[in-house]
């Protein structure tokens, strides 16, 4: 993968200028839809701040809250798993599918409710490979698996998609009617697809929102009602939660609860808010808890707050550059700012492009529920970067030499003179050459004045 | 090494001192009914108001006389259900009436806890649903709402209104998976 | 009190009347202002590339520059930014400490150390404020709708109380120009549409005069009004408060 990987593909999103412009006011709309449910919340701030507190307090003593989580879900008749990688993840919900949904004569059904860490896991080609029919139950989700996609946003994954794609993509897999588009018609197919899918399945699978140490329960939130109907059926629930999502106790869900989907979709909460303590009788339960590059970001000081994310998505809503380059531009499972100083711990070489995918606006660490410092992170990656040299060369050697002339006056007096006097003769297009100059694609350079500042002071107040 | 070992010995190693918890105020705010509807309805919910727990039936024989199975142990019901009803049972209901226990006027969630549910699976399978909820449970936020939950039991739901989606282009669908209509009646 | 006045690179080379209008203001604020002719730049070009490490060496100048005066004053947000907030990986000698104390962005400085409010000047024209994300977010010189609905700042406080003057309400009112220094080349494409997003929101809403705290944004705003042959004057704030008229 070419490590100037974000600017190619959000070039060529931006090839298609009406659908940049959609793409870019169907986010915004969601962040405005964001903002009328904050503003009339009198101690939003407040509950950024406890939110951010909490999390703080409870990565600092997760090892011991993972511990009391253990136990409690133990005494509660929950299996728990510890997975280090993708891989182990991957191989534990293999097993515990082996040994609790024997079936015969046909593949293992599951049904998978929104889960990035399993995304992250890249779970269902293992599963599929396996023999086990997968089947994503979110709406959004189900989309881009008929349409073998990636998701483009964590909590609308398949937000990039135009209600036209979507019924050309039912018509196809669902029989619908070609060039039906209406999303109540196309929803409805899917939800009745879909309930088939609920019935007949053996296992379902869940990530999880949050984790209890007190009670040894976890939470999962959803709109449409299908980890709980898809749990609640099947005989078997697998829950996959990064080591991330532990909170101390019970009533902290309170804070969360208050933020998540008012920063997420502009909802008062999700409709659903669901609390797994125990088994149904007769029925199996199992948490894997998921490192997978987790404590090695808790090791990195400047970067370790980005755990306490929460996958709300609004840094992505809120992001100018999401908005106009699209979730696919970033090539990694969370995109968006987040994505950008969580990718580098995982590939800096891959994802070196990403803490540049900003103009260090600040936004993103505004709108943050629990005040994530995102672009001050995206900084710090950029240092890292440049350290380790993987900078692409022209910017690399640019900058150092800028940083001598700037550092010696006369030089810089000089040098700012010949390009001014340069700019002046030269003949417009030459140096607004686009393949050149990447400047003067869409935007013209500023008149080269004769005398700079310096020079006017000289003349006029010495 | 396990990955259990593996794990908590990396966390020991890389994770910050120790920072202090910071207690959670119980936040004042307005727990009245009239918020609760606006809210709820807001987001496709239903809110009727009932003289009595007793006068649920009529509701339900006003509002839903053209649904054929329903499951409640509040009000009349011709679908048996139970921990062990099938799913094959389950699919044909159409509409249950369960108890909640707690009301949030802020966001218009109802908590349910799984003893009230008949079967985990009912209020999420059942094409409509309708929860009865005691006025005095009403609280204003989820400050509250905890506070008054002593415990979530084995498995409990907060709902708010109908199941929904906007993944198709944020157009606000109501009736994805869950139940396509929800309305809660005040007693 | 001794106040030096810190031109920052690209607008000496480039908008040097943005730099004269900075002084001719302060000077008619009643402000005895020192320009020490060594000044080149405060480093954040290089730095937000990833270039931190060389940019040590033009920390280490500007400190040397200004570390006597008791005000350093600049028409920028973004260089006041980075100033305070990244000088933190050299040496922090009671020279560098007071220096990322004391230096102020223009608007700033006029209200918070000058105590002024209003400035006597007749600009009857329909303005629109550009707001720079290091001056807005960055310094806290004007209320971010992440946080509150209220539309409110030092520049736009200034602005309000000029005769004649009409502010554009804007559809959005903080949303980044997108020229985030290097980010401007590296990702032309997402850059050169943010500041297009930025200037049809101004021309849907009547803005005829626009204006900013950053040149940085202002240089690639105009940029693409002239491009566009815009029906849009672009100047900063300092030459409005100076009295220089579009």
């Amino acid at each position: 993968m070419n490590h100037q990987n974000h600017p190619e593909l959000a070039e060529a999103f931006n090839k298609d200028f009406e659908r940049t412009t959609w793409h870019d006011e169907t986010l915004w709309f969601v962040r405005q839809k964001r903002d009328k449910a904050v503003y009339p919340i009198p101690e939003f701030q407040d509950l950024r701040t406890l939110a951010s507190e909490i999390k703080d307090h409870t990565l600092s003593n997760l090892d011991n809250y993972l511990i009391e989580f253990e136990q409690n879900a133990i005494k509660n008749g929950v299996k728990v798993h510890w997975a280090a990688d993708a891989a182990e993840h991957n191989q534990i919900v293999m097993d515990i599918i082996k040994s609790s949904c024997k079936v015969e004569g046909r593949n293992t059904r599951m049904v998978k409710s929104k889960s990035m860490l399993t995304e992250e896991c890249h779970l269902n080609a293992f599963l599929q490979k396996n023999n086990i029919d997968v089947v994503d139950t979110d709406l959004g989700e189900r989309i881009i698996q008929f349409r073998d996609e990636p998701p483009s946003h964590i909590v609308m994954p398949a937000i990039h998609l135009k209600k036209e794609d979507v019924g050309e993509t039912f018509h196809e897999h669902l029989g619908t009617t070609k060039g039906e588009k209406d999303p109540q018609i196309l929803t409805e197919a899917a939800r009745q697809h879909l309930r088939e899918k609920f019935v007949a399945a053996d296992v379902a699978l869940t990530g999880v929102n949050f984790a209890i140490a007190e009670t040894g329960s976890f939470v999962v939130c959803t709109n449409e009602g299908n980890a709980d109907l898809g749990v609640n059926l099947a005989k078997v629930h697998i829950a996959s939660m990064g080591i991330e999502k532990m909170i101390p106790k019970l009533h902290h869900l309170s804070v969360y609860t208050r933020l998540l989907a008012r920063s997420a979709t502009g909802q008062p909460i999700t409709t659903y808010t669901s609390h797994f303590t125990k088994p149904a009788e007769g029925k199996e339960m199992h948490i894997v808890i998921v490192d997978n590059g987790r404590t090695q970001q808790l090791g990195r000081a400047d970067f370790r707050n980005s755990l306490k994310c929460i996958r709300c998505g609004a840094c992505m809503n809120t992001c100018p550059v999401y908005r106009r380059s699209g979730g696919h531009s970033y090539d990694f499972t969370v995109p968006g700012p987040i994505g950008a100083i969580l990718s580098p711990n995982i590939d800096l070489h891959k994802y070196s492009s990403l803490p540049f995918a900003s103009t260090l606006c600040g936004s993103c660490s505004d709108v943050c529920p629990v005040k994530i410092d995102i672009h001050v992170q995206l900084y710090k990656w950029r240092q890292i970067v440049g350290q380790a040299n993987e900078l692409p060369a022209a910017k690399k050697w640019g900058m150092k030499g800028l940083a001598k002339v700037l550092s010696m006056p006369k030089v810089y007096d000089l040098g700012g003179k010949l390009a001014r006097g340069a700019l002046r003769v030269l003949p417009h297009g030459l140096t607004h050459n686009q393949s050149m100059n990447p400047w003067a694609k869409a935007r013209e350079l500023p008149d080269a004045p004769k005398q700079s500042f310096k020079e006017w002071y000289e003349e006029n107040r010495k | 090494m396990t990955s259990r070992e593996k794990i908590l010995n990396s966390i020991a190693s890389n994770k910050p001192a120790l920072t202090t918890l910071p207690n959670v105020p119980i936040f004042e705010g307005d727990g009245s009914i009239e918020r609760f509807k606006t809210v709820l309805e807001g987001i496709g919910g239903r809110v009727i108001e009932v003289a009595s727990k007793a006068d649920c039936q009529a509701a339900i024989d006003k509002y839903y006389s053209d649904l054929k199975n329903v499951a409640s142990d509040i009000v009349k019901a011709n679908v048996a259900v139970n921990l062990d009803t099938t799913k094959e049972i389950l699919e044909q209901v159409d509409l249950a009436v369960i108890q909640g226990e707690i009301g949030v006027a802020e966001n218009g969630t109802i908590w349910v806890p799984e003893i009230n549910m008949l079967n985990r699976a009912l209020p999420f399978i059942t094409q409509h649903l309708v929860l009865v909820l005691d006025k005095n449970n009403i609280v204003a936020n989820m400050q509250q709402a905890y506070n008054k939950l002593e415990n979530v039991g084995s498995y409990g739901v907060f709902i708010a209104g109908p199941s929904k989606t906007a993944d198709i282009e944020q157009s606000l669908v109501i009736g994805a998976h869950g139940a396509r209509s929800m309305m809660v009646l005040i007693y | 009190m001794k106040v030096a006045l810190f031109i920052p690179c690209y607008i000496d080379q480039f908008y040097p009347n943005v730099g004269i209008a900075t002084l001719q203001l302060l000077e008619k604020l009643g402000v005895e202002v020192a320009f020490p002719m060594k000044q080149t730049c405060c480093g954040q070009p290089m730095a937000n590339s990833g270039c931190e490490q060389d940019s040590k060496g033009v920390y280490a100048h500007f400190v040397d520059t200004f570390a006597e005066f008791d005000y350093i004053v600049t028409p920028s947000g973004s260089c006041t930014y980075h100033i305070k907030k990244h000088y933190d990986i050299i040496e922090q000698t009671p020279a560098v400490q007071k220096v990322r104390k004391s230096v102020y962005e223009l608007v700033d400085f006029i209200e918070n150390v000058l105590k002024i409010e209003e400035i006597p000047v007749d600009f009857p024209h329909k303005v629109g404020l550009h707001l720079s994300c290091h001056g807005q977010r960055g310094l806290r010189q004007a209320n971010a709708s992440e946080i509150t609905g209220v539309r409110d700042g030092q520049i736009s406080k200034l602005l309000r109380k000029l005769k004649g003057i009409e502010l554009t309400e804007l559809d959005r009112n903080d949303e980044c120009c997108g020229f985030g220094g290097t980010f401007c080349v590296a990702e032309e494409a997402v850059s050169a549409r943010m500041g297009q997003d930025r200037i049809s929101d101004h021309l849907r809403n009547g803005t005829k005069v626009l204006t900013g705290g950053d040149v940085s944004c202002l240089m690639h705003l105009e940029g693409i009004v002239k491009r566009q042959n815009a029906p849009i004057k672009v100047m900063h704030i300092a030459e409005i408060l100076n009295g220089n008229q579009p």
